[in-house]
């Protein structure tokens, strides 16, 4: 018989209840301690990892997420702009370049520059001038660098010219010594000069290769103009022979060029 | 400084909980200046009811205790990190409950169930059983055994979150608002999911409940 009052309901709560009665024996607890020294010492003990500052540095910074985040991506927007930047004036120095070449070949001065010398480039235009003089040189350098810097004033602009300029200083510099050491050094070198400008022309490597199919057609072409000579000055009877002897039907029509070639009297016709 | 105090007290719900906080504060602030030997105190108060609340997540017996461990362990390592701004009875739950939600979602597919037997003394289970098997003409201890195996397999139907939430108001008798704050989530999501779960439970466990 039981102590306790009889229950008449029996609620949800009052079941979820039985799981708080679940307890452990007292003889777990002991061993819980145990386990949890072991576990405990074994922390202490045991070398925390090189990363685990940066987590703790993390955990501080992840108080100011909204700020950190901001200046980073303001950070990468900025790094984007400059690095974007620097490439769009490079793109629009070419043509500048090219014309600040040709105002330096039309320049007053008593320069000597051919039109290749300018379409090569600006280097090459400097070798050129200072073979004049360095003097004259110098002062076509001078005009180079300081029309661009007046007309595109970009500093990526300047900084090529001032180098163009240091390296024909440069060049006058060893001239200038070369001269001194040796008084016949121009006639040497303008005779150098002469035989490069008089040396002939380089054929474009381009132009020197010819399409396969260009061998066939001027074969083909080449013996049907024989034949359309050939007719005018000699009978109908010779023509005939020697056309069914060179130019076959079968022949003409496995080409691709020649669709279709009707030899009949005293004339050929092809048709293409 | 006392900003931090001020939220922290803001957050702990009754009186008696305050007391308890301030209380659990002082030791915390003494492991912090090196007195290694105060966490003992706050493992000897706390050890209980996180296993129960980790046990009834898991209904694993060995695997509640080495969990429970770990959470300790945890906070014992974190504890220079603890800054006051909840209570350390929340702080520690809400360790115990992260990893035992790592754990059961890691060992999803892994049940194995092994239950601690009812305490006899308790006076609601006792009358809760008595009035079930009067009915049935059972034996008490066989059906205290069914009936625990039941409300076990209940619970185990029930999603990760919404066990967590019944465990903790139901079992263990924490408010909404601790709830929330040791779920991370908004009181109202805590009440929704209560809900829920009682629904889920009410409808398992028919056969149990008479009105």
């Amino acid at each position: 018989m039981s102590d306790h009052p009889r229950k008449t309901t029996v609620t949800l709560e009052e079941l979820l209840r039985l799981k708080r009665a679940e307890q452990p024996p007292a003889e777990f607890w002991a061993q819980f301690e145990r386990g949890m020294r072991a576990k405990q010492l074994a922390a202490i003990v045991e070398p925390r990892p090189w990363w685990a500052p940066f987590i703790r540095i993390g955990a501080r910074l992840s108080r100011y997420q909204l700020p950190v985040g901001a200046t980073a991506i303001l950070a990468i927007t900025f790094l984007t702009v400059w690095e974007y930047h620097p490439t769009g004036a490079a793109t629009t120095f070419e043509p500048a370049v090219a014309e600040t070449s040709g105002m330096a070949v039309s320049a007053p001065a008593s320069v000597k520059l051919t039109a290749v010398d300018s379409a090569v480039g600006p280097a090459m235009a400097s070798a050129t001038v200072v073979a004049s003089g360095p003097a004259q040189a110098l002062a076509a350098a001078d005009v180079q660098a300081t029309q661009p810097a007046a007309t595109l004033g970009t500093s990526s602009h300047v900084a090529v010219v001032n180098s163009e300029l240091a390296s024909a200083r440069y060049v006058a510099e060893n001239l200038a010594a070369a001269q001194a050491a040796d008084p016949q050094f121009d006639q040497m070198l303008g005779s150098a000069l002469r035989g490069v400008e008089s040396s002939p022309t380089r054929a474009e490597p381009l132009a020197q290769i010819s399409v396969p199919g260009n061998s066939r057609r001027s074969r083909i072409l080449g013996g049907v103009t024989w034949l359309a000579s050939a007719s005018t000055g000699n009978s109908a009877l010779r023509l005939d022979e020697q056309a069914t002897h060179h130019l076959t039907e079968r022949r003409l029509s496995e080409s691709d060029v020649v669709s279709r070639v009707d030899v009949g009297g005293d004339r050929v016709t092809v048709k293409f | 400084m006392d900003a931090v105090k001020t939220l922290g007290k803001t957050l702990v719900a009754s009186p008696e909980r305050q007391l308890e906080a301030d209380s659990d504060l002082a030791i915390v602030r003494r492991v912090q200046e090196g007195d290694v030997a105060a966490f003992d105190q706050l493992v000897l108060k706390y050890r209980g009811r996180v296993y129960s609340v980790v046990y009834n997540l898991t209904s694993n017996r060995e695997d509640a205790a080495d969990l429970t461990q770990d959470a300790f362990i945890k906070s014992f390592q974190s504890i220079n990190r603890f800054q006051g701004q909840s209570s350390f009875f929340t702080w520690l739950y809400r360790i115990a409950v992260n990893s035992t939600l790592t754990h059961l979602r890691k060992n999803r597919l892994r049940t194995f169930f092994s239950f601690e037997k009812i305490n006899e003394d308790d006076k609601v289970s006792s009358e809760v059983i008595a009035a079930l098997t009067d009915n049935t003409g059972a034996d008490h201890e066989t059906f205290a055994r069914e009936l625990q195996e039941k409300l076990n397999e209940a619970m185990q139907k029930l999603s990760i979150r919404h066990r967590t939430v019944i465990t903790l108001f139901e079992i263990d008798g924490l408010g909404h608002q601790e709830i929330a704050e040791i779920m991370n989530c908004s009181v109202g999501t805590v009440r929704s999911r209560l809900h829920y779960a009682k629904q889920l439970l009410q409808s398992e466990l028919q056969p149990y409940i008479r009105r």
